[in-house]
């Protein structure tokens, strides 16, 4: 009905598909014989206080101090009331939500991943169309539908550099 | 040109300002009389009443005949009230297409310039001739690779300077649905009067190395939000609208064999194609393992170098140069509806957007989907073919999945919608738009060769997603 069943093994990403032209690019050289960092986020003077909070394992996002509505992320004019001067504010939220979409994975154009992984595109549960997109680190086999409940959690990458993540919300 | 030549083009600017005036007073009019709410119900009703003639035409499968000289003036009845400037008053008068390669030999500049010198020749015209220049220059990769102008991209100003070209006007579309934004900059500096001939070109190149692979460790700026979280790239952009597609509607890949063999098989009769002569089977494409799922490499457009040109004039000067003209009747771009995650694109941000999109194509060509018999759908990403016909009221929403399974885009059946008979991205290469344009020109110019359609009088080229692309509706004849 949805995504077919996910092969067991990762792509053969030495296959020179259309979106790798050259097999012996070291770009495209299995992670593991390369271990690398993941890309880490670089806080700036709006940004500092979501990340501050991740590093803390807490989740927090931006609200309109004129409207009050979240915005993911923050911009330099509220997109809900049009206020130039949003004055945003990082608030405390739940961290529930329920997956819009989802996929897994297979061959990552970035450096320190290794796949397969899942990605979830979650509507947060304070506000609709409040919209994060995180790793699910429930593994490739995890069970999922539009709808399914999750919940924030945390990968620490890095000294003091945490990134936002779900797991399933499981029946609780 | 010949002064006698200057002399009837002098005379024909005049008619046309004086044209041009009668329609601004018309419009002005409309305006006055205009009730914008009353406006907005009445195209929305007439959306729904094209979307459902749609229906009714490619459900029964008897695609109408040759159009009618009634039908026409059914158009023309209809333009007067819907349409403005400049539907039919421009016109592609000639084209070049330069081969389709992985990687050309030459650098993307120098092919770019010949195969601009070519169209212009193909049109009966000369360099000097040539006054205007408009382009795209987005160079879609996420990768780490260099924009230089006229390696990587060639831009209008590049392209001016090197042919050697006395031009008046040059500009740039810096949006994503590129190849439809660079048309409407040269038709309007047509209609305007800014420029007489317009030279268009899109020249798309394939760097060496992994094309969207980046080596970024640092994610600064808007990227910051989505890189480090492992979300990055074109494939996992259109995996996540896909599988909502697959989910919500139940569809599956079989059915998307059903594109991909379509695509493939009308691009292997395509000479400057890179797939020419290798056409695909269901069976190949359903072995390949999924690279994002549910996307795996042949739901992409393959990245190529590879230019394409087309000269754009006005209806008038058209008429005295070699090619039958294809007239431009209307255009449209999408809007998304909302501000998202960069490269966050649910399904229902592009639906809502794409009808919006159909709606105002619709209503500034004049025409309407049961009107098309040669919509020429975008599939850069397989998945956009699904929400194009979708958009565009090919077939209704939802269904695009079970119409394609059932042949209803096989352009070899007398009943088939030839959606990608021109063999789209998918089956030439990444051209961006260019193969939808190139088979609206070609089939209603009646230059299509061998693979000449018998009934090819209203085209329209997509281009992009439906919410940030575009949409061009062309005609054989001006109506």
């Amino acid at each position: 009905m949805t995504a077919p069943a996910p092969p067991t093994t990762p792509a053969d990403t030495s296959t020179p598909a259309n979106t790798s032209t050259a097999p012996t690019d070291a770009s495209t050289a299995s992670p593991a014989a390369t271990p690398t960092r993941r890309p880490l986020p670089v806080p700036d003077e709006q940004s500092a206080p979501f990340w501050a909070a991740v590093a803390r394992h807490e989740l927090m996002i931006a609200r309109c101090a004129r409207c009050g509505a979240f915005t993911h992320p923050p911009d330099i004019i509220c997109p809900h009331c049009g206020s130039t001067d949003p004055g945003f504010t990082f608030q405390p939220v739940g961290g529930r939500g329920t997956v819009r979409s989802w996929t897994v994975v297979r061959q990552s154009f970035l450096p320190g991943f290794d796949v397969p992984f899942v990605l979830v595109d979650v509507e947060l549960a304070e506000q609709s169309e409040l919209r994060l997109i995180g790793r699910l680190l429930d593994g490739p086999d995890a069970p999922l539908r539009v709808g399914t409940p999750v919940t924030v959690a945390f990968e620490d990458v890095a000294p003091e550099v945490a990134i936002p993540a779900f797991e399933l919300a499981g029946e609780a | 040109m010949s002064e006698n030549d200057a002399a009837r083009d002098d005379q024909a600017r005049g008619d046309r300002a004086r044209g041009d005036r009668a329609r601004g007073d018309r419009a002005r009019g409309d305006r006055a009389r205009g009730d914008r709410a009353r406006g907005d119900r009445a195209r929305g009703d007439r959306a729904r009443g094209d979307r459902a003639r749609g229906d009714q035409q490619h459900s029964g499968g008897s695609a109408s005949g040759a159009t009618s000289d009634r039908q026409r003036r059914s158009w023309a009845r209809s333009g007067q009230q819907r349409r403005g400037r400049p539907s039919n008053e421009v016109a592609v008068v000639g084209y070049a297409h330069s081969l389709v390669r992985r990687h050309a030999p030459e650098p993307l500049g120098v092919l770019a310039v010949d195969t601009a010198r070519r169209a212009i020749a193909d049109a009966g015209l000369e360099v000097a001739d040539v006054d205007g220049f408009v382009s795209a220059s987005m160079f879609p990769t996420a990768g780490a690779h260099a924009v230089e102008d006229g390696t990587s991209i060639v831009s209008s100003q590049w392209m001016a300077a090197h042919l050697g070209a006395d031009a008046r006007y040059t500009a740039g579309f810096d949006g994503v649905g590129a190849l439809t934004g660079s048309l409407a900059l040269g038709v309007n500096a047509v209609a305007s009067g800014t420029a007489d001939y317009v030279l268009l070109h899109r020249a798309l190149h394939n760097p060496v190395g992994s094309y969207h692979a980046n080596p970024m460790k640092a994610a600064v700026g808007w990227q910051q939000w989505t890189v480090p979280q492992g979300f990055f790239g074109p494939l996992q952009m259109i995996a996540l609208p896909y599988n909502e597609y697959l989910a919500r509607y139940g569809a599956s890949r079989e059915a998307m064999a059903a594109v991909l063999v379509e695509a493939r098989k009308n691009g292997a009769r395509i000479p400057w194609s890179y797939w020419h002569g290798k056409p695909l089977t269901a069976e190949e494409y359903l072995a390949a393992q999924t690279l994002v799922d549910p996307i795996c490499r042949y739901d992409c457009d393959i990245p190529v170098d590879g230019v394409a040109t087309f000269v754009l004039t006005s209806a008038e000067r058209a008429a005295d140069l070699p090619n039958k003209p294809v007239y431009i009747a209307g255009y449209a771009s999408g809007l998304p509806p909302r501000r998202r995650l960069a490269q966050h694109w649910p399904l229902d941000d592009i639906m809502d957007a794409g009808f919006g999109l159909a709606s105002r194509l619709w209503e500034r060509s004049g025409v309407g989907p049961a009107e098309i018999d040669l919509p020429q759908v975008y599939d850069g990403f397989s998945p956009f073919v699904y929400f194009w016909l979708e958009v565009l009221g090919l077939c209704p929403v939802g269904e695009a999945h079970r119409f394609v399974q059932a042949g209803g885009i096989d352009a070899d059946r007398p009943d088939g919608l030839p959606a990608l008979s021109g063999g789209g991205a998918l089956g030439n290469g990444r051209m961006h738009g260019v193969p939808q344009m190139l088979e609206c020109y070609l089939q209603l110019s009646g230059r299509a060769g061998e693979r000449q359609r018998d009934k090819a009088t209203i085209g329209v080229a997509c281009h992009s997603s439906p919410h940030y692309g575009g949409a061009v509706v062309y005609s054989a004849v001006p109506f």
